[in-house]
């Protein structure tokens, strides 16, 4: 019998919270900020915040039309796959110093599940069959490069700043060495490789400046071109869980353990509902802040860069600050 | 049942089977593939067979041609010995040899001679059974010798055309260069220790390093490194990959150049028992750092197939050779589980190329295209072995190179040296570049437009489709279920490697090593607690339910999925979209992919272009000089 | 209910594709005038799409050269349902100061159901921003018929 609660957890916990449910409205909502504070900088009134979410039920309602030169199968399960692996990586990452599944993914797991939607989105693209997503699929890759070695830099200084002399990739030692030497961000020498992971988000999630792979104006939005309706809507949904998972990475990181002092102390079916509610309330909301910081004001004051010097962009300063982390924490910082 | 003499029997059946080939083969494909499907067949149930006693018992076979043991603890007679390591490598070879073999049944039926090619092919699985089940260096030398000049003679099998003849002769000389260093090394310890027997050598090279003996170190370093293709011996591999018959390129990434790896292993963990020593350590994770990045960026610039796949095959060795450097118990484990790995991914897609090319007819990236819907089980094997290779989750790739980066930076934080943080970031980076190469393969061959001439392109057979189907399937179970394989295979395999005493004392006679001064190493157990693909997979399997349910029961709801029925209907809805103009064939080829990357690098590539100048000279050149450097680095920090 | 939020989800979130067939580009400035600060057309949900397949809203201006009319046909047909036609200008509606030229083959209508027609030469961002929001009521309708 203990069995079976332990399974219904398990579903709960899936599939609404932190699960699928739960990283789909919140993802959608920073999407919708997102949109909201960008269109306040640039002294527009700007679409409700709940236009994502308009923008994806729409998406579903309509026609999804399977292209002459694409293979259906692959083409149909790429959005299906990264959802869901989206959704199984907030599975892993801490809210609030409470993680659903400890112990099933480190940091390089999570580097390499944060792949998997990027991967995802090539492939879907490569298989719609137009040369156009050929195209953004190439610039997707790039990007992908581009931003891959700042972060396992980032990923190592923080195991460093964390392990000392010894092996931790673990969340659970990242977030307890949070709660008791104060967040990661205080560090003097960590504070580069977050300017550093504060840069890499926006391309991780694709916004302006660094949606060349997307480039409506230029590519016909790259790999999307063929997409319609569901998949589409799929594809959309991602980009906003996305920054859902990205700024929860950070919070996991550098912000780790700020909502751990929350004890109310009520209970129900032994679950302290109260505290769960309140830490998911105060990590969406530092999610908010975060997506503006690193998405948005970035978005409102530039346009978007040519791909070589993106590359170039992420490999030279966004990599050196992590550097500079990374040696400060080695020599004892 | 004694099986003790399996293994002997093994290695003299392929042989034997050559030879039969070769006189009743020639003329009739029946008797041909029956006596190749039964010789392969019989190796691999006898070395499977011993799994049993050596992996999972733990037993140590030891077996002397002809009862020649040894007198008065020295050995005259050449023996076999069979400890975990050459099991684990034995798995591998003969995994390949099978399945290689049943895919040249078909692969291979639009060729001539097939006798001669079934003779070299079956030397070649003899001579790498030998290799890794001998345990005395010079008939070591002999195994080398069969197996490289068997591949030479199988990468010009193709020999109508001049570029494969020109394959095989640079594999000829940079190989020659190598087994000449070999050879050398080998007759330096015979006049050091006068005897032949590994585990005398080792027993009594330990801690015993003299001018001499190192000079024999760096020789055979130079000749295993040779074999294996580490850059800068690199170079001969790339075109021999490419002109081989594909059947054979898969053998060749599957166990020749691990047949170099088993070598290099064998040298410095067990014979001379080197890597103590921090400066080797460094050696060995800079050779595979270098190797792994330069295989990896030239593979980014290839445009043929085959090419491609070849330095990769050069990138990945580069892994297994950084972790066997890292002499760490996590290490030495995620080193050959990458090696297993490698042999299965990279044999798959080796095996899909060969799909490609026998259905296509050609391997250029730039003139095929669309391939998904006409060999729609070829590119769904091929995708499994592209995201295994590139290490995504679950798929094996990701377990092993998780380990590495494990055991990459948990030395660099042990040891406090900022060196091999590095070798983990590159790692990471490379794994990245790999998968960006085999993005740009799916999308050139497999996705995209079709080309005209490739519309009556057909799946390839059955009997070509199911050594892809069983690799693909290993390719998955490994990644999923490594906990049990490291408990069956890679602990034993790596305690082997890491723990002299147990081989030396099974050729010797207990007491041996200890007498020898050799001591146990306790070796730690290697925990992973981080990664757990069967939970990740019912989380997503769990998820992946909901989201098709949801799905399915919106259909009414949803909008509708609409797909051309008729192959006529190229115009209008179902059309591509080029901006309003009637869709035509424009396809994004292989080489025109990743502008952004390739721009920035421009310098670097033309520096490596220069030093792959395709001039056997230069490449003999590099061999030479590589030699001249490890002498002088290891006579500078050995003694 | 699924249905429902759909629907109201399609009147909010109307995805524009610009067609443009020998326009002047008079009516093209005024469509992107449309979401500028000033008038903010994104308040509505209303944003300009890069592939006809994304599409809700096409709109059309110009009057229909005889090299465009193929082009504009065939995008057309590659947007899915439901979808909503709007011609913007004089020029598809009529022809415009160019009609009886042998290379103009206005009306728009001869060659699709056009929902929604914003006349003017060129019509103000007001007009532009009124007839939208029209057919985006049209998409909603189109939408709930679907349902049916």
């Amino acid at each position: 019998m203990i069995n079976v609660l332990a399974t219904i957890k398990i579903i709960v916990k899936t599939l609404i919270f932190p699960g699928a449910f739960f990283a789909m409205a919140a993802g959608l909502l920073l999407a919708g900020i997102d949109r909201k504070v960008l269109a306040r900088m640039q002294k527009r009134i700007g679409p409700p915040v709940m236009q994502p979410t308009y923008d994806f039920f729409k998406l579903m309602g309509k026609e999804t039309i399977v292209p002459h030169a694409a293979n259906r199968r692959v083409y149909m399960a790429a959005p299906v796959v990264g959802f869901v692996s989206l959704a199984v990586m907030m599975l892993f990452i801490p809210i609030g110093g409470w993680c659903a599944f400890t112990g099933d993914a480190d940091l390089i797991v999570i580097l390499y599940l944060l792949t998997i939607p990027a991967v995802a989105l090539i492939v879907g693209g490569s298989a719609s069959g137009s040369p156009f997503a050929g195209i953004g699929i190439s610039r997707e890759m790039v990007t992908m490069m581009s931003y891959e070695l700042p972060l396992i830099i980032v990923f190592l200084a923080v195991a460093k700043k964390v392990g000392g002399d010894q092996l931790f990739f673990g969340f659970r030692a990242i977030t307890n060495w949070q709660i008791a030497n104060g967040p990661m961000i205080a560090q003097l020498a960590m504070i580069p490789a977050a300017l550093a992971m504060l840069l890499i988000i926006p391309a991780e999630v694709g916004t302006q400046p660094f949606d060349v792979a997307e480039a409506e104006t230029e590519i016909c939005e790259g790999p999307l071109i063929e997409y319609s309706g569901a998949p589409l809507g799929l594809f959309k949904l991602n980009t906003a869980v996305k920054m859902l998972v990205m700024t929860s990475l950070f919070t996991a990181l550098f912000l780790g353990g700020i909502t751990s002092g929350i004890h109310t102390g009520i209970t129900l079916w032994g679950i302290a509902i109260v505290d769960h509610i309140l830490r998911a309330l105060i990590h969406v909301a530092i999610s908010a802040v975060i997506t503006v910081v690193s998405m948005t004001t970035i978005h409102a004051a530039t346009a978007r860069l040519k791909i070589e010097h993106l590359f170039k962009f992420y490999w030279t300063a966004v990599t050196g600050l992590a550097l500079i982390s990374l040696i400060l924490v080695w020599i004892g910082f | 049942m004694n099986y003790s003499h399996f293994p002997a029997i093994a290695v003299m059946g392929l042989f034997l089977g050559a030879f039969l080939v070769e006189i009743f083969g020639s003329k009739s494909k029946i008797v041909r593939n029956i006596i190749v499907f039964v010789f392969t067949t019989c190796a691999a149930a006898l070395m499977l067979y011993l799994v049993k006693p050596v992996m999972l018992d733990g037993e140590i076979i030891s077996y002397w041609m002809g009862n020649w043991e040894p007198v008065d603890g020295y050995a005259i007679g050449i023996g076999y010995e069979i400890d975990q390591l050459s099991m684990f490598f034995a798995i591998l070879v003969v995994l390949t040899i099978w399945l290689s073999a049943v895919y040249s049944f078909r692969y291979m039926e639009r060729d001539r001679h097939l006798g001669h090619y079934y003779t070299l092919f079956l030397m070649l699985s003899g001579a790498v059974l030998g290799l890794v089940c001998t345990g005395d260096v010079f008939n070591l030398f002999v195994m080398v010798e069969i197996m490289t000049f068997a591949a030479v003679a199988l990468t010009a099998f193709r020999n109508k055309k001049g570029s494969n003849l020109e394959a095989a002769f640079k594999y000829l000389i940079v190989g020659s260069v190598g087994s000449g260093f070999t050879l050398t090394g080998i007759t330096l310890l015979y006049m050091q220790c006068h005897t032949l027997n590994m585990a005398q050598l080792s027993s009594m090279l330990s801690g015993n390093l003299t001018p001499v003996t190192v000079l024999a170190l760096a020789l055979m370093f130079t000749g295993f490194g040779v074999k294996s293709f580490i850059v800068p011996f690199h170079a001969p591999a790339a075109d021999a990959y490419m002109s081989a018959p594909t059947s054979v390129s898969m053998v060749f990434s599957g166990m020749v150049n691990k047949a170099g790896v088993y070598g290099m292993i064998r040298l410095v963990y067990i014979i001379f028992r080197a890597m103590d020593i921090e400066a080797i350590q460094i050696l060995l994770v800079l050779l595979g750092v270098i190797t792994m990045f330069i295989g990896v960026t030239m593979a980014l610039a290839q445009h043929d197939l085959k090419r491609l796949l070849a330095f990769h095959s050069i990138s990945q060795i580069g892994y297994v050779i950084t972790a066997i450097g890292l002499c760490t118990a996590l290490g030495v484990t995620g080193g050959l589980f990458h090696a297993l790995n490698h042999t299965l991914f990279k044999g798959l897609l080796f095996l899909c190329a060969g799909a490609v090319l026998y259905a296509a007819g050609t391997t250029d990236l730039d003139r095929l295209g669309g391939l998904s819907k006409k060999m729609p089980k070829t590119c769904i094997c091929f995708l499994i072995g592209a995201f295994s290779i590139s290490g995504l989750p679950p798929f094996n790739g990701f377990a092993s190179k998780w380990m590495i980066y494990q055991a990459t930076y948990e030395k660099a934080v042990t040891t406090g040296n900022l060196f091999y943080a590095f070798a983990t970031v590159t790692a990471v980076v490379v794994s990245v570049m790999t998968l960006a190469s085999f993005i740009k393969v799916t999308q050139a061959v497999f996705f995209g437009q079709c080309p005209a001439q490739l519309q009556q392109t057909r799946e390839v057979p059955f009997s070509m489709r199911l050594p892809m189907w069983i690799m693909a399937l290993l390719c998955v179970a490994s990644g999923v279920l490594y906990g049990d394989l490291y408990r069956f295979i890679l602990a034993p395999a790596s305690n082997a490697a890491l723990n002299v005493t147990g081989y030396i004392d099974a050729m010797l006679g207990s007491g041996t090593a200890a007498s020898a001064g050799i001591a146990d190493i306790e070796v730690a157990k290697v925990s992973f607690s981080y990664w757990n693909p069967t939970a990740w997979l019912i989380l997503f399997a769990i998820i992946l339910i909901a989201v098709c349910w949801v799905v399915v029961f919106g259909e009414k709801t949803r909008g509708a999925v609409l797909q051309s029925e008729s192959s006529q209907d190229v115009d209008g809805k179902y059309a591509t979209f080029f901006s309003g103009e009637k869709s035509m064939h424009s396809h994004v080829g292989g080489s025109d992919l990743f502008w952004g990357f390739k721009k920035n690098f421009s310098g670097y590539f033309r520096v490596m272009q220069g030093i792959h100048s395709g001039n056997v000279n230069d490449y003999a050149l590099m061999a030479v000089a590589a030699a001249a450097i490890f002498i002088v680095f290891m006579f500078v920090v050995l003694l | 209910m699924f249905k429902k939020i759909i629907a109201a989800s399609t009147a909010k979130s109307p995805w524009i594709y610009h067609i443009n067939t020998g326009s002047c580009n008079g009516c093209d400035i005024e469509l992107v005038a449309v979401l500028t600060p000033r008038y903010d057309a994104e308040r509505f949900g209303f944003k300009l799409a890069g592939t006809p397949r994304h599409a809700d809203i096409v709109v059309v201006s110009g009057p229909i050269t005889s090299q465009s009319k193929d082009r504009l046909i065939r995008t057309l047909e590659q947007v899915p349902e439901p979808k909503v036609v709007v011609s913007i200008g004089s020029c598809p509606k009529s022809g415009n100061v160019f009609k009886g030229s042998y290379s103009v083959e206005a009306p728009l209508d001869k060659y699709c159901k056009v929902d929604v027609s914003i006349a003017g030469c060129t019509p103000k961002p007001e007009a532009i921003i009124e007839g939208l929001y029209k057919a985006a009521q049209i998409l909603k309708e189109k939408r709930e018929a679907m349902n049916k």
